[in-house]
C-alpha cells in the first residue's frame, strides 16, 4: 500500500471517528459505510462491503443511547479493510485488527469525555459569566480534541493492520485464518440477533420481525 | 429562514462536540442557542444576553437530533424575558422526553430500519449503490428532523410540550418500530448467508454452533451484562487462534 492510499485511509478513518459523536452524525461512521468507502479507496469494494457488513452486525449489540459505553467500529472497520484487502485469508486478519481497534476506540471515547469535562471546568468562570467567545472556544476545542483522537485511533489501527499483514499473515495457516474469520462472523451474528431481539421486545413488532425473518429466509432459498 | 436561525441549525450538527459527563451536551446546546440570543444584545440588554448564554450552557441532555427543540424553545423564552427559573425548569423538563423520544424514533426506529434494508440490499448484491442510497435516505430524515425540532421549539417557546404531542411524532415512532422489525428480520438471514458464503462446509457448521451459543449468552446477558458482542467475538478469536495452532 503506497503512502497516498495510507493518507487517504487515515483521512477517511478520521472523518468516520468525528462523525460518531461530534459532527455531523450523518452515519458515515457506520461500519457498512466506512468499510465500503475504505474498500473503494483500496480498489476492493467487495472486501470493504464484506468486512463492513460484519462490523455492522457487531454494532447492533449496543444502542448509542445516553451515556452508554460502546466500542467504536468506524475507524476500526477502515483498519480492518486495510488488513484484509487482497490477501489470502485476509478476512480473518481483518477480524483481529478490527476488533482490537474497536476496543481501543471505545476506550479513547471515555478518555475524551473526561478531558472535555476538565477543559470546561477550566473555563467555568468565563462560561458562567456568559462569555460567548469562551463558550465557543471550549466547544470547538472539544471537536478538535475528538479529531486528534480519531486520527490517533485510525493511525493505530492502520499501523496494526500493516504489522498484521507483514508478521501475522505469514505465520498463520489458511485454516487458522478461516477459523478466525468464522469466529468473527459467529460473534457478529450472535451480537446482531441478540441486539435486534432486545430492540424489538415482545410486543407487536415481534410479529413483524418473524415475518421479516421468513421473507429473508425465502430470499436466501430462492437465490 | 433567518440567517441566525440557519447558523443555529448548522451549529446543532455539532451539538455533541464537547460531550462530557458533567454537562453532557449542555455546552453544545449553549453554542447552538447563542445566535438566537443576539437580539437581546441588540436591544442593549447585555446583562440579559450574558445571563441567557450562561444558562444555555448548563447541564442538558437529549437525543442530538431533537436538541433543537429545547434550543429553540429556551431561546424564544429568553427573548420573551421569561423568568430564569422557568427557563431552567423548561430545560430540565425536556431532558427526559427528548432523550426517550429520540431514542425510540431514531436509534431504535429510523436507523435500524434504513440499515436493515441496506444490509439486505448489500447481501443481495446491490453493492456500493445500496450504501449510497442509505446515506441519502437516512440523512433526508435526519436533516428534516433537526430542522423541524428547531423550528417547533422556536415557534412554541415555553409551550413546546404542544410540539411533543404532535401526531406525526407518535405515528413516526409506531411506523418505524414496525418497519425496523420487518427490515431487520429480512436482513439477518440474508446477511448471515452473505457472511457465511465465503466459508467451506465444515466452517459453516462451526459458525452456526458458535453463533447460536453466542446468541443465547448475549440475549440472556450471561455474566450480568459484562459479556458484550465485542468481548464474545474476541474470546472466539483467541479460541480460534489456539485451535488453529494445535490443529496442524
Amino acid at each position: 500500500m503506497n503512502a497516498f492510499l495510507q493518507v487517504a485511509l487515515l483521512g477517511w478513518g478520521t472523518l468516520c471517528g468525528l462523525d460518531l459523536v461530534s459532527v455531523p452524525q450523518m452515519m458515515i461512521a457506520r461500519p457498512l459505510v466506512a468499510g465500503a468507502f475504505a474498500g473503494a479507496i483500496l480498489g476492493d469494494v467487495e472486501t470493504g462491503l464484506r468486512v463492513g457488513l460484519l462490523f455492522e452486525l457487531f454494532q447492533f449489540d449496543i444502542l448509542p443511547v445516553g451515556a452508554a459505553r460502546y466500542p467504536e467500529y468506524g475507524p476500526a472497520t477502515v483498519a480492518a479493510v486495510a488488513a484484509a484487502y487482497g490477501a489470502r485469508g485476509g478476512f480473518g486478519l481483518g477480524v483481529i485488527v478490527g476488533l482490537v481497534t474497536a476496543l481501543l476506540g471505545g476506550s479513547s471515547l471515555q478518555l475524551l469525555r473526561r478531558l472535555n469535562a476538565r477543559a470546561a471546568n477550566r473555563s467555568l468562570a468565563a462560561i458562567e459569566a456568559g462569555d460567548a467567545a469562551a463558550l465557543v472556544r471550549v466547544h470547538v476545542a472539544g471537536i478538535g480534541r475528538d479529531g486528534v483522537r480519531a486520527v490517533l485511533v485510525t493511525a493505530a489501527g492502520l499501523g496494526f493492520a500493516m504489522l498484521a499483514r507483514t508478521m501475522l499473515l505469514p505465520a498463520l495457516s489458511v485454516r487458522t485464518l478461516t477459523l478466525v474469520g468464522v469466529a468473527g462472523a459467529a460473534g457478529a451474528l450472535a451480537a446482531a440477533t441478540a441486539g435486534t431481539l432486545r430492540l424489538v421486545g415482545w410486543g407487536r413488532p415481534l410479529t413483524w420481525l418473524a415475518l421479516g425473518l421468513g421473507g429473508g429466509a425465502a430470499l436466501v432459498w430462492l437465490r | 429562514m433567518k440567517p441566525r436561525f440557519g447558523l443555529a441549525l448548522l451549529r446543532l450538527f455539532a451539538v455533541q462536540g464537547s460531550w462530557n459527563y458533567e454537562r453532557m451536551i449542555g455546552l453544545g446546546a449553549g453554542v447552538a442557542e447563542e445566535p438566537l440570543l443576539r437580539d437581546l444584545q441588540r436591544e442593549g440588554n447585555g446583562a440579559a444576553y450574558r445571563g441567557a448564554v450562561a444558562r444555555g450552557a448548563h447541564f442538558f441532555n437529549s437525543h442530538p437530533y431533537l436538541a433543537g427543540l429545547a434550543v429553540g424553545a429556551t431561546a424564544r423564552a429568553e427573548l420573551e424575558h421569561a423568568p430564569p427559573e422557568q427557563i431552567e425548569r423548561l430545560r430540565a423538563a425536556l431532558t427526559g422526553p427528548l432523550g426517550s423520544l429520540g431514542d425510540r424514533l431514531v436509534w431504535a426506529g429510523w436507523l435500524p430500519l434504513t440499515i436493515g434494508l441496506t444490509l439486505a440490499a448489500v447481501g443481495l448484491g446491490a453493492g456500493l449503490w445500496a450504501v449510497g442510497a442509505f446515506l441519502v435516505v437516512y440523512n433526508a430524515g435526519h436533516v428534516a428532523l433537526r430542522w423541524w425540532a428547531l423550528r417547533a421549539g422556536w415557534t412554541h417557546g415555553v409551550q413546546v410540550v404542544t410540539a411533543l404531542r404532535s401526531p406525526f411524532l407518535q405515528r413516526g415512532v409506531a411506523v418505524t418500530s414496525v418497519g425496523m422489525a420487518l427490515a431487520m428480520g429480512v436482513a439477518l438471514p440474508v446477511a448471515a448467508e452473505y457472511v457465511a458464503g465465503a466459508f467451506p462446509g465444515w466452517a459453516r457448521i462451526v459458525l452456526g454452533a458458535a453463533g447460536a451459543s453466542g446468541f443465547a449468552l448475549l440475549y440472556w446477558r450471561v455474566g450480568r451484562g459484562t459479556l458484550t458482542g465485542l468481548r464474545y467475538g474476541l474470546a472466539l478469536v483467541v479460541l480460534a487462534l489456539i485451535v488453529g495452532t494445535v490443529w496442524r
